[in-house]
């Protein structure tokens, strides 16, 4: 297991999101976490990236409890995109993605040979390369989306976790980023996505987590997990579970 | 778009329009420089000036190098101070209004000095009491920024409101001491350099070399101060420390150089903001910052010494004659 989640409890203020919850994401699968609005999974994304405290339980890493980690080695072997970064004011591509390099460099050592080889290769996997001189604010929402997976790569974590990477983006775009994720799990990357649309998350991930109201609900391969019963619990709607015609997996049609 | 440069054991990532804009301001400076030493009553052409400096003797020494020459030094070392301390605070703040004569710096320099102006203390205890002045009211601002992790907006507002506060303390202070103090005070708060040298110099100079290590540090970490927070994080930094360390060298310096020459108004709010257009980075750059600062000082100081001569214009109603126009460009050029 990558990831492991043990009685991790965590929240906003004086409000509890999720309490006690236990969850293990599978080592070098793409794992898509599904549950309606608020209902805790971008909460739990920013947990397992220790951007937000846990008030008790434990995230472990590769085994590792997370907070004895100093937060530069947990940069070095996991990354994560927030849903809607900053772009910061006429950065360019390069530049940008670049500053994936930041867990791997100091302030007296700022740049070696590596972190040009890991730029140049995160922005051609990336589909970015041609964009490299281009200041990312007047790029298109799906370019922009793949500069931050580029700055992510060129991290070199191993893991990646996203939350929401495809919303705002058009449907040719999201399935970009969606091939782009799956092309990163090919090549041995573990992949940790919160994503809306329920069909796409059965079509793409290996690993499926369904949340609803801060707890687990079901987790497991989208063929076993994905059932009319299910999408009844978690999302309140009827629906009939068919065989996706072009990728077999389970399409969800609600009624 | 970027460079690689190698010093000793460093290795640093420089941008290439960053170090042609240095060197273009480099010259200028120089220029600058040799203006300010030859122009004024008596006038010393610039090949007397040279002669002057390498010790053959001109009937010009005591003009050149008692009069002029250290005041246009302290012009250099004020201009980069405050510059490098704006383009540290803005870089933090995200913000141009972020700057230590907006934000309460200058102002709790100003009313220490009030203080210890309108109180009879000797005249060496100005100087630290407006450090400190300005430290302590830094440090007011960070604590009431920093209920919230130093949010941006929050704490540029929050150094308004001590500004103001602080402007409106020092002004009771000044109407209710003995005329002749007020004045000297009055004198103080605007900054100027006439009358100042090598001694204000070498302070400066050595805050600076002292903090070299913290602003090769800074540069490093202003890169990811343009993200958002959780970004930041999840590159393995810790956002709030970077910002409180940055923070923490712009006020030292900006300090520093109010406590030494009084408040030099708007150098720290313009100089990091042409500097960040000149060489077009999101986040003003230190080093074009700090010699944009020293650019904008030496000419302003010539400035007020030349046009109502004999009588000098102190460097910072000059700056403030010059900056206030300039914010005025900015937001009408902004519209476009």
């Amino acid at each position: 297991m990558k990831l492991t989640a043990q009685g991790l409890a965590a929240g906003y203020h004086d409000r509890s999101v999720f309490e006690g919850l236990d969850l293990s994401l599978p080592d070098g699968a793409f794992t898509v976490i599904v549950g309606p609005n608020a209902c805790g999974k971008s909460t739990l994304l920013r947990t397992l990236a220790r951007l937000l405290p846990a008030r008790q339980g434990t995230v472990l890493l590769d085994g590792t409890d997370i907070t004895t980690l100093p937060t530069r080695e947990v940069a070095r072997r996991l990354g994560v995109l927030p849903q809607s970064p900053l772009v910061p004011e006429g950065v360019t591509v390069a530049d940008l993605v670049g500053r994936g390099r930041q867990p791997h460099q100091r302030w007296w050592q700022q740049w070696s040979p590596e972190d040009t080889t890991a730029v140049e290769q995160a922005m051609t996997q990336a589909g970015v390369a041609s964009l490299a001189d281009r200041p990312v604010d007047q790029l298109s929402g799906g370019q922009r989306q793949r500069v931050w997976i580029a700055m992510a790569l060129a991290q070199r974590t191993g893991t990646l976790l996203l939350d929401e990477p495809t919303t705002f983006l058009d449907l040719a775009h999201q399935v970009e980023v969606l091939n782009l994720l799956r092309g990163m799990r090919d090549r041995g990357s573990t992949v940790v996505a919160v994503l809306h649309d329920l069909n796409q998350a059965a079509r793409y991930a290996d690993h499926l987590v369904a949340m609803r109201d801060g707890t687990v609900v079901a987790a497991g391969p989208p063929r076993e997990v994905v059932t009319a019963d299910l999408v009844r619990d978690v999302f309140g709607l009827d629906s009939v579970v068919v065989p996706c015609p072009v990728s077999d997996a389970p399409l969800v049609l609600h009624i | 778009m970027t460079a690689v440069l190698r010093i000793g054991g460093l290795t640093l990532v420089v941008r290439r329009r960053a170090v042609v804009v240095s060197l273009v301001l480099l010259v200028l400076l120089a220029v600058a420089l040799v203006l300010a030493v030859s122009l004024g009553k008596p006038y010393v052409a610039p090949g007397d000036v040279l002669k002057s400096l390498s010790g053959t003797g001109t009937p010009y020494d005591v003009v050149v190098q008692r009069l002029r020459l250290p005041r246009a030094v302290l012009a250099v070392a004020v201009g980069v101070l405050f510059g490098v301390a704006g383009a540290l605070i803005q870089g933090v703040a995200r913000n141009p209004l972020a700057s230590p004569d907006i934000i309460g710096i200058t102002q709790g320099a100003g009313l220490a000095a009030t203080i210890a102006l309108t109180s009879g203390a000797a005249a060496a205890v100005i100087a630290p009491s407006a450090l400190a002045g300005g430290l302590l009211a830094a440090a007011m601002v960070l604590a009431l920024g920093a209920r919230h992790g130093l949010a941006a907006k929050r704490f540029v507002l929050a150094g308004v409101a001590v500004a103001i506060a602080l402007r409106a303390l020092t002004e009771i202070v000044m109407l209710t001491a003995e005329p002749i103090d007020g004045q000297r005070a009055h004198i103080w708060l605007v900054g100027t350099l006439a009358g100042r040298g090598w001694t204000e110099t070498l302070w400066l100079t050595g805050t600076l070399v002292a903090l070299l290590p913290v602003l090769f540090w800074a540069g490093w970490a202003l890169r990811t101060s343009a993200l958002d927070d959780d970004t930041a994080r999840g590159l393995g930094t810790r956002p709030v420390a970077r910002r409180i360390g940055l923070a923490a060298a712009g006020v030292l310096l900006a300090a520093m150089v109010t406590a030494q020459v009084g408040a030099v108004d708007f150098v720290a709010l313009v100089a990091p903001q042409v500097a960040r257009r000149l060489v077009r980075t999101e986040r003003p750059p230190l080093v074009a910052a700090g010699l944009t600062g020293a650019l904008l000082v030496v000419l302003a100081d010539l400035v007020g010494r030349l046009v109502f001569a004999p009588t000098q214009l102190p460097a910072g109603v000059v700056t403030a004659a010059i900056g206030g126009p300039y914010l005025l460009f900015l937001l009408v050029r902004r519209k476009r």
